[in-house]
Parts: structure tokens; sequence; C-alpha cells
């Protein structure tokens, strides 16, 4: 019997929910703040608004089963890596750019941190998948040749 | 807005969440009990809803509106999206992911709180 590779199901779901209510938080925050009050902090609102983009994308990205959107997870999950690195050390070095709080200020200290581990584990969670896949397959292949 | 209330929900949401939490390790899918529970979680949070509805009719205002009406609506689709969540992971993940809800919950309260008398800020 196949298996579909279980990115969905177990842990996978959990990554999966968890994902989706930051996707959720990052761009209701961003709109209501691009819409209400854009002037006082743009750069700060944009780049929620990014966060909240790619939060959806790595979202979809690691609920969807084939290797194309875990490739986009991937790459969403690293560009997210970065954002909570680079905003993080910048909101720190110059709190002057970033009057209002954007979720990686301060690499995400205003979330638990989670921004900054949520990428972490969902890299590590594709890795391990795209390994279950790959034993998978040689395994099958292997038993056909014996 | 009422006080008590949200204190309310914060406890049974935190122990809503050590339960599941719980439940996860012992490698148990979701369950009656814990359906039961989301659903007494979903009724203290309507009732939140409707007191903070009748309190807008009356005249008194939230600080910020629509931030207050979007976090009152997201908390209170919550349960409903514990639940399906539940049902479609028969596993101990399940749990898990009712339990990382039911501790964001208090969280969300609390913003929700905020927008409602910056003052509590």
């Amino acid at each position: 019997m196949p298996e579909n590779p279980a990115t969905r199901s177990g842990p996978g779901r959990l990554l999966v929910a968890v994902y989706a209510l930051f996707a959720l938080a990052a761009t209701a925050r961003a709109t209501v703040q691009i819409l209400t009050r854009f002037e006082e902090a743009p750069l700060a609102y944009l780049l929620s608004a990014l966060a909240g983009g790619v939060y959806i994308v790595a979202t979809v990205g690691i609920a969807r089963a084939d290797r194309t959107s875990h490739r986009v997870a991937a790459v969403s999950c690293t560009v997210e890596l970065l954002g909570v690195l680079i905003i993080g050390a910048l909101s720190l070095l110059d709190p002057a750019a970033f009057p209002d709080d954007t979720v990686w200020s301060r690499f995400g200290s205003g979330y638990f941190f989670i921004p900054l581990v949520l990428p972490v584990l969902g890299l590590l969670w594709l890795r391990h998948v795209e390994r279950l896949g790959r034993t998978r397959v040689s395994g099958a292949v292997t038993g056909e040749s014996s | 807005m009422i006080d008590g209330l949200t204190t309310t929900i914060q406890l049974a949401s935190l122990a809503m969440a050590v339960w599941c939490l719980i439940s996860a390790f012992r490698g148990q899918p979701m369950f009656v009990p814990h359906l039961i529970g989301i659903g007494v979680l979903w009724l203290l949070l309507l009732g939140q809803g409707v007191v903070s509805g009748l309190l807008m009719a009356n005249g008194e205002q939230p600080a910020e509106r629509v931030v207050f009406i979007g976090y009152l609506a997201t908390v209170i689709l919550l349960p409903p999206a514990c639940a399906v969540w539940g049902f479609m992971e028969r596993s101990r993940w399940g749990p898990a992911v009712i339990a990382f809800a039911c501790f964001i919950l208090p969280v969300l309260m609390v913003r929700l709180e905020q927008t409602w008398s910056p003052a509590l800020a």
C-alpha cells in the first residue's frame, strides 16, 4: 500500500495549525494598521503585511503534500527565518526606525518568540518529510529487486 | 466585556489546555469529554460576545472598535475550529492542536481586554 507523505497528519497538522494562526494574526493586524494609521509607521506595517503573506504561503505549502509545495514552503520558511533575524537585530540596533512593533521586532518577543522558533521547526519538519519520502522510494526499489 | 467572565474564560481555557496536553502525551485522540469542554468554553465566549454586543448597543464603545470586533470574532471561532481539527486528526495530535489553541486563547483575551479599554494595558 503506497502511503502519502505524512505531512498533513500527526505533528505536521499541529505545525499547520500554528502557522495558520500566525498567518491570520499577522495579516489581520497589518491590514488594520495599514487601513487606520499607515502614516505612523509605514515600514513596520508593510513588514507586518509581508510577514503575513509569507506565513500564508508557508501554511499552504506545508499543508499540501506534493514536493513543489514543500519547496515553496522551505523557501518561505527560510525567508521567515532571515526576516525575524534581520528585523529582530535592526529593531534592537535602530529602534527609531520601528516606531510600532512588527511580528518580527525584537526577534518576535511580543509573540513569545514563536516567530523565531516556527521557521526552524518548519524547516526541520520539511526535511523530515523529505527523508521519509526518499526512504520510502528507495525501500520500494529494493523491495522490487529482491 | 465583563472582567469576571474574562478571568473565568482564561482559567477554563488553561485548564482545558493542560487536560488536552495530558491526553496528547498519553496518546489519546479527542473524545466526547474534550468536546464537552470545548463546548463549555465556547458558551462562555459566546456569553462574552453577547454581553459586549449589548453594551455596545447601549452606547458603551470599545476604544478600538474594529480591532475589538476582529479579536472577538477570532476567539469565538477558535473553539469550533478546535473541534473540527480534533475530528480530522484522530491521533494524539488532535488534542495537541487543541492544547495549543487553549494556551493562545488567554493571551487573545488579554488583547481583547486592551482593545476594549486601553487603560488595562
